[in-house]
């Protein structure tokens, strides 16, 4: 066998290399002390779990693009309203049914104003409303001075303006049909004003630019992209509350059953079944008929502004976070109980038992920690299906109440005049399904990222 | 296994009735009662709850529901079409059969597409074809089904107007194509996102690795010990699967006009017929649990390792 | 052993590495040996030598992200790594087969114990009919100790023991009479008294069907009991190899005397205190460029720190890197 080995180069001593070892230094035989040896060692530093996910996740190309495009979608449906100068239901007068980017008649007049000259402000009274001006007390503030006026008459289709230099006034009432083509106009009122406001007054903002209806406006003439931002705003609730409902109720649930076993479990798994089989859709549809004016009438005695909020979104809504408490949390009881389970078996937690832990801190410090990322995962992927489920009772009429808007029931909206008007189901439905997407797609990165069995 | 059967049969009826009691009281908690309109005096309704017993303790109602379920008679419309025996509605005008129908075709169409689908993109996983099977799938279970279904409508039946725009009864093939596509196009992509997962799940495991050390074929690791582990999961997905179809047929029964058990089962909730809830609500139920029951079979006959009696382990 | 010299399988310089998004692993660095036929190696080493890793790329089950990037290895004269997917494919199973660890996990849940013994004999013998299948894997479930074979093969593997299923598996490896049978770590997941069972019947059947074996595992008593050499890995690559008496009465590389200093041992009167080896093996991916087992070597040189080892021939087959048995050959020089 010696001839065999030798044959091997690795098996073979290169007398050249071990004359060179010899040579090398005179000490090189003697012993290594415990700073060389350690020098020599070069550990890369040991990952997080988190950071280890991260990089996962940041590896993942289309998931990290997913993230982006829903923190695009969540800055257009809460920060997006803030540079629109419209409200979600405000009607403007005169500018139904506009398709998209197109003007009314008396937008495109203030835009020939602007046009002809670029000293003069035109402004949206009231954002959103520019044609029509109640009687009272108002004030704007512009370059440090406050203009306060009184308006004892109310001006129809008519525009206030601040004009810094120009004419003799520096506020003044145009009506519109006194524009002529070209942008100037004929007659003008002049406004009155103080500089001290009266208590009451309320705030007029200046706009200098007609703002144009991207998406178009609806039948009332309310902005079609402001209402897709809160549409989108709250969609986006609806899908995080219901999902925070059911990542408590179900991670409670489903530990408590894990945790306790036997009966206990047995009796809470038949319970699980049960839900299970019920046909959601056919409880969600009866509890929101008949919570409707129960609901309703909670929402109007109550002066909680919580109360208050849910009320503007309507009682459909809050028959979704119930139906969520009631029915939806199973999946996550059974995924929780599962890894439960499975954790429970860990001499970790055995450890803990026999150290005599209480099974609220167990859950608490160990099994909870340990079954995060499935529930990460879950809640994240529960997000959507709320979304779906809003947008489908939306569509059976049964959603968010006007003149609240979700994206399901922008879609549903515009389903009558759908030939007429194909944009205003498009930009709702191409938001809520990037949404959606982005959202799934996310879901799914955190699932390869969290999950440590898929490990590769 | 007959026990079996047996016993998930008697857990089933259980259910049935919790979903029952459930839809019952829920009903009953609103006050007032369906007669009520604009122009009904308080004698005309008195005598209109007379008439149909609503005037009776509820529990006593809820007694006479199920007793007369028992014999196989579902009632009468109170409201809708009053007076109409509520299996007339159902059965004898067609609307059960064609939700059925639509129902399986849809569902069949779902594991047919979907099933296979996810196996091409597991076993060409990272390919072209996977990444445009990927955006597909990802993109379908993100539309809407109303959406998807009023798009369809719009473009082939209105624009283009190779399809017929209402469905109806569903006389021809032609009618039927949009509907089936709307309720199944969801579901199919779902179904091969899940079997692309389970594939992949599947195909790390160990015996993958046995298989291959003794020799096999890819084709076959793929087919014979890759897809019927795989399944696992997907039927697990099928009971929600069904349910899932039958919240589709309401969207879709109420986009093309389609008279079916869907459509008439939100009318009803709206309407508050009482009898016409209860009956749809329970032979709707009834069909989820049976299917429910019928995927818990299946699972036996995949998996061998499930031993009926307690498929939670 | 060994009348016939005629080599069975001969392992080159072989290199496999894994390309991991933080960088190249090398997870075998460089092996080389040869194995006789009817020869049963042991290849020892603690998690994370590579010598599961080796096992994998003669059988060609290397998974992305690994890659043999050099080395040869070369079976029965022919090139292993040359071989086309489909021959490969051919090849496993039938000349090298393997068994795994994990018996519960290495049977497909959902097909019988005996349609998945008789599909190992179909995939290379196409001409078998399923009568002969059948007989051959029953005769074969009763070599493997299993009684009531023939109602055993139509039990799925969850109606199976542990023990039973790795006899089930040996069972499948050995169906096809293949030349090499390569056990990676086959009794680690089971409990100590199957486990001797196991290494009972492993014996036993490699005397009968004359089939060399790569035997991987951890744990030094096994190897005592079965191989009749020993190689010792450390951080993907070979530390000494040895006939198995020279390994563990002799045993020259400071690695082996420490794994042999640390395992419990019941022939000798005096129970000797256990000695762990200090520190954990070296992060594969960043190497050192001196002598891998440097950094936790209680007799660690200079020169360990700059330049791998060499090997030293000792004699009789025993090979041993390490910079300590030339030591003494400088101090001759030197004189």
């Amino acid at each position: 066998m010696k001839e065999v080995f030798a044959k091997y180069s690795p098996f073979q001593v290169d007398p050249k290399e071990l004359e060179e070892a010899f040579g090398l230094d005179e000490n090189s035989f003697d012993s290594a002390n415990e700073s060389e040896k350690e020098s020599m060692v070069e550990m890369h530093k040991s990952i997080s779990y988190w950071a280890d996910a991260w990089r996962r996740f940041k590896a993942n190309h289309v998931s990290m693009v997913a993230l982006g495009v829903f923190i695009v979608c969540m800055l257009f449906a809460f920060a997006g309203p803030k540079f629109v100068p419209y409200n979600y239901a405000d009607q403007l007068r005169n500018a139904q049914k506009l398709g998209p980017m197109e003007y009314s008649k008396q937008e495109q007049q203030i835009k020939l104003i602007e046009g002809k000259c670029k000293a003069f402000y035109a402004t949206a009274l009231r954002p959103g409303s520019i044609t029509a001006l109640d009687k009272g007390n108002y004030v704007i503030k512009k370059g440090g001075k406050t203009y306060a006026f009184t308006l004892d008459q109310i001006w129809e289709d008519a525009v206030i303006m601040y004009m810094p230099s120009g004419i003799d006034a520096e506020l003044i009432v145009v009506k519109m049909k006194d524009i002529v083509s070209d942008g100037s106009f004929i007659t003008y009122d002049v406004v009155n004003y103080t500089d001290t406001a009266a208590e009451d007054a309320e705030e007029l903002s200046l706009v200098k630019r007609v703002f144009p209806h991207v998406f178009g406006t609806d039948s009332s003439g309310r902005d079609s992209m402001v209402r897709t931002m809160f549409g989108a705003r709250v969609s986006i609730i609806i899908g995080i509350i219901a999902a925070l409902i059911v990542l408590i109720i179900g991670s409670i649930y489903g530990s408590i059953s894990g945790l306790a076993g036997g009966t206990v479990d047995f009796i809470m798994m038949r319970i699980v079944e049960l839900i299970y089989s019920i046909p959601e859709v056919l409880v969600v549809l009866l509890l929101q008929v008949v919570l409707k004016d129960p609901l309703q009438a909670w929402f109007d005695s109550s002066k909680n502004p919580f109360v208050k909020g849910l009320g503007d979104l309507g009682s459909g809504i809050v028959s979704i976070f119930i139906t969520f408490a009631l029915l939806y949390w199973v999946t996550m009881a059974r995924i929780v109980r599962g890894q439960v389970l499975q954790l429970k078996k860990q001499e970790y937690v055995t450890a803990a038992t026999a150290l005599g832990a209480s099974s609220r801190r167990i859950i608490k410090r160990h099994l909870l920690p340990n079954c995060v990322g499935q529930l990460v995962i879950t809640t994240c992927l529960q997000i959507p299906s709320a979304i779906f489920l809003e947008s489908f009772l939306s569509f059976l009429g049964m959603g968010v109440s006007a003149p609240m808007a979700s994206l399901g029931s922008l879609c549903s909206d515009a389903l009558q005049t759908i030939s007429l008007f194909p944009y205003r189901l498009i930009f709702p439905a191409i938001i809520l399904t990037i949404i959606v997407l982005s959202l799934n797609l996310v879901g799914d990165g955190l699932r390869d990222s969290l999950d440590p069995r898929l490990k590769k | 296994m007959l026990l079996y059967i047996l016993k998930r049969l008697l857990a089933s009826v259980g259910t049935l009735l919790v979903v029952l009691a459930i839809t019952f009281f829920l009903m009953n908690a609103v006050p007032g009662s369906p007669f009520i309109t604009e122009k009904s005096t308080p004698e005309q309704i008195a005598a209109a709850n007379a008439k149909y017993g609503l005037d009776k303790p509820l529990i006593v109602q809820f007694k006479n529901y199920l007793v007369s379920y028992c014999q196989g008679d579902l009632g009468v419309s109170l409201k809708m079409q009053e007076g109409t025996p509520v299996t007339d509605i159902m059965f004898h005008q067609g609307k059960f059969q064609l939700s059925i129908k639509l129902g399986l075709i849809a569902l069949l169409v779902s594991v047919i597409i979907g099933i296979p689908l996810g196996c091409i993109a597991a076993y060409n996983r990272g390919s072209g074809l996977d990444g445009f099977l990927r955006v597909v799938t990802t993109v379908g279970v993100a539309i809407p089904g109303f959406v998807l279904a009023t798009l369809l409508l719009v473009t082939f039946a209105v624009k283009l107007q190779w399809l017929p725009t209402i469905s109806g009864s569903l006389d021809n093939v032609k009618a039927y194509i949009m509907p089936i596509i709307s309720l199944s196009f969801y579901n199919t992509c779902y179904l091969a996102k899940l079997t692309r997962t389970s594939m992949l799940d599947a195909i790390n495991q160990d015996y993958i690795r046995t298989a291959r050390a003794k020799g096999v074929t890819t084709k076959s690791i793929v087919i014979k010990h890759a897809l019927r582990n795989s399944l696992i999961p997907v039927i697990t997905f099928l009971g929600p699967l069904i349910a899932g179809i039958i919240t589709g047929s309401f969207v879709v029964e109420s986009t093309f006009s389609i008279p079916g058990l869907g459509k008439y089962f939100v009318q009803s909730v709206l309407n508050r017929d009482y009898t016409v809830i209860m009956a749809t609500t329970f032979v709707l139920s009834a069909l989820v649990i049976f299917m429910n029951l019928v995927v818990d079979i299946a699972y036996k006959i995949v998996d061998p390792r499930i031993t009926l009696s307690s498929r939670e382990d | 052993m060994m009348e016939d010299n005629k080599k069975l399988i001969e392992i080159k310089d072989l290199k496999v590495s894994f390309f991991t998004p933080a960088g190249e692993v090398k997870a075998v660095d460089g092996i080389s040996y040869e194995l006789g036929y009817n020869e049963v190696m042991g290849v020892v080493g603690e998690s994370g030598s590579g010598k599961s890793v080796e096992a994998y790329s003669i059988i060609g089950l290397l998974q992305n992200p690994g890659k043999v990037i050099g080395g040869s290895i070369t079976f029965e004269g022919e090139d292993l790594l040359a071989y086309t997917p489909e021959q490969m494919r051919q090849f496993r199973g039938n000349k090298v087969s393997m068994i795994f660890q994990n018996p519960m996990t290495c049977l497909n849940p959902v097909y019988t114990i005996g349609n998945q013994l008789m599909e190992a004999l179909t995939v290379h013998d196409s001409k078998i009919t399923k009568e002969e299948a059948r007989a051959r894997a029953i005769e074969m479930l009763e070599k493997v100790g299993i009684n009531n074979a023939e109602k055993r093969i139509n039990q799925y593997p969850h109606e199976f023991s542990g023990g039973m299923r790795q006899r089930a598996m040996i069972a499948m490896a050995l169906i096809c009479k293949p030349k090499l049978l390569i056990a990676d770590e086959p009794t680690t997941a089971l409990d100590v008294t199957i486990q001797a069972q196991i290494l009972e019947l492993m014996k036993e059947l490699q005397k009968k069907e004359n089939t060399s074996i790569i035997f991987i595992t951890h744990n030094l008593g096994v190897v005592a009991e079965i191989c009749d050499k020993v190689s010792v890995m450390y951080a993907g690559r070979i530390v000494e190899q040895a006939k198995v008496e020279d390994l563990f009465y002799n045993p020259q590389h400071p690695y082996t005397k420490g794994l042999l200093a640390s395992q419990p041992r019941i022939d000798e009167e005096e129970p000797e205190r256990l000695i762990p080896i200090e520190g954990t093996p070296i992060d594969l991916l960043n190497p050192p460029s001196g002598c891998n087992f440097g950094p936790r070597c209680k007799d660690c040189m200079k020169i360990c720190l700059t330049k791998k080892p060499p090997f030293a021939d000792l004699g009789d087959g025993h090979i041993s890197a390490c910079w300590l048995h030339f030591k003494d050959l400088k101090g001759k020089k030197e004189e």
